[in-house]
């Protein structure tokens, strides 16, 4: 059994008193009483000492009740100021008589006729009057006969005081007359001790291992900040190179440059945040304008009408990042191309627990001679298995700037199958008017939606609430809390 | 998005199989599945597929995919006699007209409310709000031909659709209902379209509303159809659409004489595809014979055209098929999207991070090794937050979005800063010290680059905290600066600092001013820092521009 020191002095003191109250033994071992009741429960639980609680309830007397104290209660003190009789009005002067008179009357001491305050016969102390005497004696008083009346008048107020009487039991005797090492222990360890040698019989003072640490916190990531880089670890695994890109794409390349119809509805005001700024079209954007007009050179008839350069310089906060997709395929006409970004997009949307005006979308491209669409199933397939859904199917699916399109659900336990995200190829319209030759694979998907699931949240918005208590709370590294 | 109600009974008379099957295999042509109820089904189908906006074309490719019945569906067109003239004046207000006839039309209630969700359902996805095309059906027994549609004077007077008295169109457009709902349509031309019949009897106010003097029962027996509309294609679309669905519900349909030209003529457009090239898009080999026999369960026509071509009859009522990949993906359909194996390609490829992004990870790791917490606060904010309550000025370049969806989210975040004075606000209740950091995008004119910013609250923050912080996130960036006092007026006086790159300003440091504490209901100190992290040695040149 190893004793901390402060035990052991507990029990020594104890050895010659055999029971103490804490109070004493503070002083004894110079300490405060706190910390020997620490210690004696310490060493209660090693069954060598007992130690016995006792709570207790006293009376200390209120800020009113003290000055009263010595003088007798404000009744009492008025009482005693005149002789047998005064006029009321005369009594009305003394400082106390408001609270006085009342209770003069209360207790049957005085009658008032004609104005006039008449002593009546009895007018001996009552047991407040005693409990209230005694208070002079020590400051306080135990539980007792008017005590309660005190109370209920706020002269005295209930204060509850906890003592405790440590006794050595005949095992503490036992080991007390073993005899004790009562060296002094060390809380640090210093420099000078282990340079020195002194460390070797030096006894370090032990730790209760049963004890909480203080909590710390460390600095680090947020925990939406690592599910994305997990994924771009993921991405770059599969030997993608990262695209990065601005938030204000103007309409040419967030839409028309996707072929999308300048009528469609996603070019509304209702859908996508437009700004009052435009930019400047890109060299070559007529191969656009006739891709969306007849089809341009490809098999395609186009939308017809005619295309507005108007509206395609009109900016926009970006709905996708496909704007940025097809901006790195124009830059980069020849295979092989595989690429990714992650980043912000914006709906005008209002908001709920599962939808905001902006949050993170992942989007992949695979350009490389003869690739196919089940190229683009395997490429969706071995990137779902590493983000953990291991099960995966497809559905057909449509998006306006790729054909054929499939919708991946995945399979996440207790909800069953997820949609999660959109793919396709590029349609001709998209690739031909930027000299892109190749098959371009493509999918996306809203990654904050993975990250709820992964997360356990239910509201989007705590991603980006960032309530610190749940960033320190959500562990940096394994399953949900 | 169009969610389209499939009556159990209807569907499994047209589709000849049962609801079970229906409902299993639909999402495999591409389509949600929404509701299950005791007697129909709710399935959404996408924007692209209109044709599908109608248990009648549902029905048709439904019995396609099963293989009950392939190939293009015939429909016959025999000429009405009937005759529609338009009116040159019309060409700058809404110059196209579709029509048609369709006899024998044998509805009940429940058929025209499938009438009438079809209509909406082609206003929204090829009328656009009925602005590029409306839909009007008449009873034809009601009026006689030839039939005008007209541009005509507004102070021109009917009874509309759900009315008892005559009312004209400019009062139309303020007093009825739809009038209000679609005015904006119209409201700027000095004549309106109408249609008319030979005794100038009123039929329609194209896009608006329908005379009471036409409407649809269920007595009536034969239907005229009105499609008018700003774009030629949509117009004629949608009539394909609503006669193949009438027809394939054993209506009979009969051309209209528009302006000489005879209309609609249902017929399918050919094209001549190559079976090579769906190979390759789709990763199968496929034989013409093959390929062929899958576009006709999609109720297209196809025969093997040589020995590397399919000869293709699209339906008339297929909109969707602008180019030949568009054949290819219902060839994919057919053979089944869950029969493809997944394979990776031999694409070989070398991993490259954007330096952008690499910055950032830079940021972070410097940053939360210094104890601060990443928060990833929006980019939209407002005024109050990124500059009243910093006490700066607002930036010339803060962008604004023109239909903010709330006064909270009115402009495009300049700076990181006040975003984490804002975090420190909606934390205030939980334990101090916090220290919080962030890294991300602002934009100014248009131009998209990246910053980081640190905060930290607690009684002792101070100048020292925050110069420290900034110093060393700058040393471990590589980045050469030097400082001088600063004039920002959310810091304290002679307590902030400006990171100086090559004379430029890039960044501030300081203790927060105690008004901008108080703006934000703070109640303790707060040292911060911000970094343009465009200064750091590496940072691309090319901006992120639109």
């Amino acid at each position: 059994m190893e004793l901390t020191l402060n035990e052991k002095r507990l029990l020594v003191v104890l050895g010659a008193m055999g029971s103490a109250d804490a109070a004493t033994l503070a002083e004894k071992m110079d300490t405060r009483r706190e910390a020997v009741v620490q210690y004696a429960n310490l060493a209660g639980e090693r069954g060598l000492v007992d130690v016995e609680k006792r709570v207790s309830r006293r009376y200390i007397p209120t800020e009113e009740g003290r000055a009263y104290v010595g003088k007798g209660l404000p009744e009492r003190q008025v009482l005693e100021s005149f002789e047998e009789s005064i006029p009321m009005r005369d009594l009305q002067a003394h400082p106390l008589a408001k609270i006085a008179i009342g209770w003069m009357r209360k207790k049957g001491w005085i009658a008032i006729r004609d104005g006039v305050v008449q002593k009546s016969g009895n007018t001996a102390p009552g047991p407040d009057e005693a409990a209230f005497a005694r208070i002079a004696e020590s400051g306080e008083i135990a539980d007792g006969e008017g005590v309660a009346d005190l109370a209920k008048r706020g002269l005295v107020e209930e204060e509850e005081t906890v003592a405790y009487t440590v006794s050595i039991t005949p095992r503490g005797r036992e080991l007390l007359a073993e005899g004790l090492d009562l060296q002094e222990e060390a809380g640090t360890l210093t420099r000078e001790q282990i340079l020195s040698g002194e460390w070797k019989s030096l006894p370090l003072r032990r730790y209760d291992v049963t004890k909480l640490p203080k909590r710390a916190y460390p600095g680090k990531a947020h925990p939406y900040q690592r599910i994305i880089d997990e994924m771009r670890r993921v991405l770059f695994d599969m030997g993608f190179e990262e695209m990065a890109g601005g938030i204000v794409q103007s309409s040419f390349w967030n839409f028309d440059a996707l072929f999308q119809p300048q009528d469609h509805p996603a070019r509304e005001m209702q859908d996508t945040f437009f700004l009052g700024e435009r930019w400047p079209l890109p060299r070559g954007y007529e191969r656009v304008r006739e891709m969306h007009e007849h089809g341009g050179e490809t098999s395609s008839t186009g939308w017809g009408g005619t295309w507005s350069a108007a509206k395609a310089q009109q900016c926009v906060l970006r709905t996708h990042t496909t704007s940025l997709s097809i901006q790195h395929l124009a830059a980069h006409p020849t295979p092989p191309v595989k690429a990714f970004c992650i980043g912000r997009v914006y709906r005008r949307e209002a908001i709920d627990p599962t939808h905001l005006a902006e949050f993170e979308q992942l989007e992949g491209i695979v350009m490389d001679e003869d690739v196919n669409f089940r190229h683009l199933l395997g490429f969706l397939k071995e990137f779902y298995a590493k983000m953990g859904f291991e099960k995966v199917r497809f559905r057909p699916g449509y998006f306006p700037y790729t054909e054929p399109s499939v919708e991946p659900e995945v399979y996440v336990d207790g909800l069953g199958w997820v949609e999660l995200g959109g793919a396709g190829i590029f349609r001709q319209e998209v690739t031909a008017p930027f000299g892109i030759e190749h098959p371009v694979l493509a999918w996306g998907l809203g990654i904050s939606r993975v990250a709820m699931l992964r997360l356990g949240l239910r509201d989007l918005r705590q991603l980006y609430r960032s309530d610190v208590e749940w960033v320190r709370e959500t562990p940096t590294y394994g399953g949900r809390r | 998005m169009a969610i389209i109600t499939l009556p159990y009974r209807y569907l499994e008379r047209l589709a000849g199989t049962d609801r079970q099957t229906v409902i299993d295999r639909v999402p495999m042509i591409g389509a949600d599945v929404e509701r299950i109820e005791v007697d129909h089904v709710d399935v959404e189908f996408f924007p692209n597929r209109p044709d599908l906006y109608s248990p009648e074309g549902v029905a048709r490719a439904m019995r396609g995919f099963l293989g009950i019945e392939e190939g293009l569906p015939a429909y016959t067109v025999r000429p009405s006699g009937i005759t529609f003239s338009v009116d040159p004046g019309l060409a700058d207000i809404r110059p196209y007209l579709g029509s048609a006839v369709i006899r024998n039309v044998n509805l009940d209630e429940e058929s025209i409310q499938s009438l009438m969700s079809l209509q909406e359902a082609l206003h929204w996805a090829v009328g656009r709000g009925r602005g590029k095309v409306a839909i009007g059906v008449h009873d034809l027994d009601t009026v006689t031909s030839p039939f005008r549609y007209i541009a005509s004077p507004r102070s021109r007077a009917f009874v509309p659709l759900d009315f008892e008295r005559e009312m004209t169109m400019e009062e139309i457009l303020t007093d009825h209902p739809k009038g209000r709902d679609y005015a904006h349509l119209v409201e700027n031309f000095h004549t309106f379209p109408l249609i008319v019949d030979a005794e100038n009897r009123v039929l329609s106010f194209p896009p608006i509303i329908n005379g009471e003097l036409t409407r649809v029962t269920a007595a009536t027996k034969n239907i005229l159809l009105d499609c008018t509309g700003t774009d030629r294609k949509a117009v004629i679309t949608a009539v394909n659409i609503i006669c193949t669905a009438l027809a394939e519900a054993g209506a009979t349909i009969e051309s209209v004489t528009v302006e000489g030209d005879e209309m609609p003529t249902l017929a399918p457009v050919e094209r001549v595809v190559s079976v090579g090239e769906c190979s390759r898009l789709l990763g199968l080999s496929l034989t013409p014979q093959e390929m062929a026999r899958l576009l006709r369960r999609m109720r297209f026509g196809a025969e093997p055209d040589g020995a590397s071509r399919v000869r293709v009859l699209v339906p008339c009522y297929r909109s969707d098929i602008l180019h030949d990949w568009d054949i290819f993906e219902d060839v994919a359909i057919a053979h089944g999207i869950e029969n493809f194996d997944a394979v990776l390609p031999a694409t070989s490829t070398v991993a490259q991070e954007h330096p952008v992004t690499a910055i950032g990870r830079a940021v972070r790791s410097v940053m939360t090794g210094l104890g601060h917490l990443e928060v990833i606060p929006f980019t939209l904010t407002n005024d109050r937050v990124l500059y009243a309550n910093m006490q700066r000025e607002p930036s010339p370049g803060t962008l604004r979005v023109l239909h903010p969806i709330s006064e909270e989210q009115t402009v495009v975040r300049t700076d990181l800063l006040p975003l984490l004075m804002e975090m420190l606000q909606a934390n205030k209740h939980r334990e101090l010290p916090q220290r919080l950091f962030t890294v991300g995008d602002v934009v100014v004119d248009c131009i998209t680059s990246q910053k980081a910013a640190a905060v930290s609250i607690h009684p002792a923050a101070d100048f020292s905290e925050a110069y420290a912080a900034a110093d060393v996130l700058c040393r471990e960036l590589s980045l050469l600066y030097t400082v001088r006092e600063s004039a920002d007026p959310a810091f304290i006086d002679g307590r902030r600092g400006d990171i100086i790159v090559d004379g430029r300003v890039v960044g501030v440091f300081g203790e927060i001013h105690p008004a901008v504490l108080t703006a934000f209901d703070l109640e303790h100190p707060v040292a911060a820092f911000a970094l343009d992290l465009r200064a750091v040695p590496g940072y691309p040149v090319q901006p992120g521009t639109p």
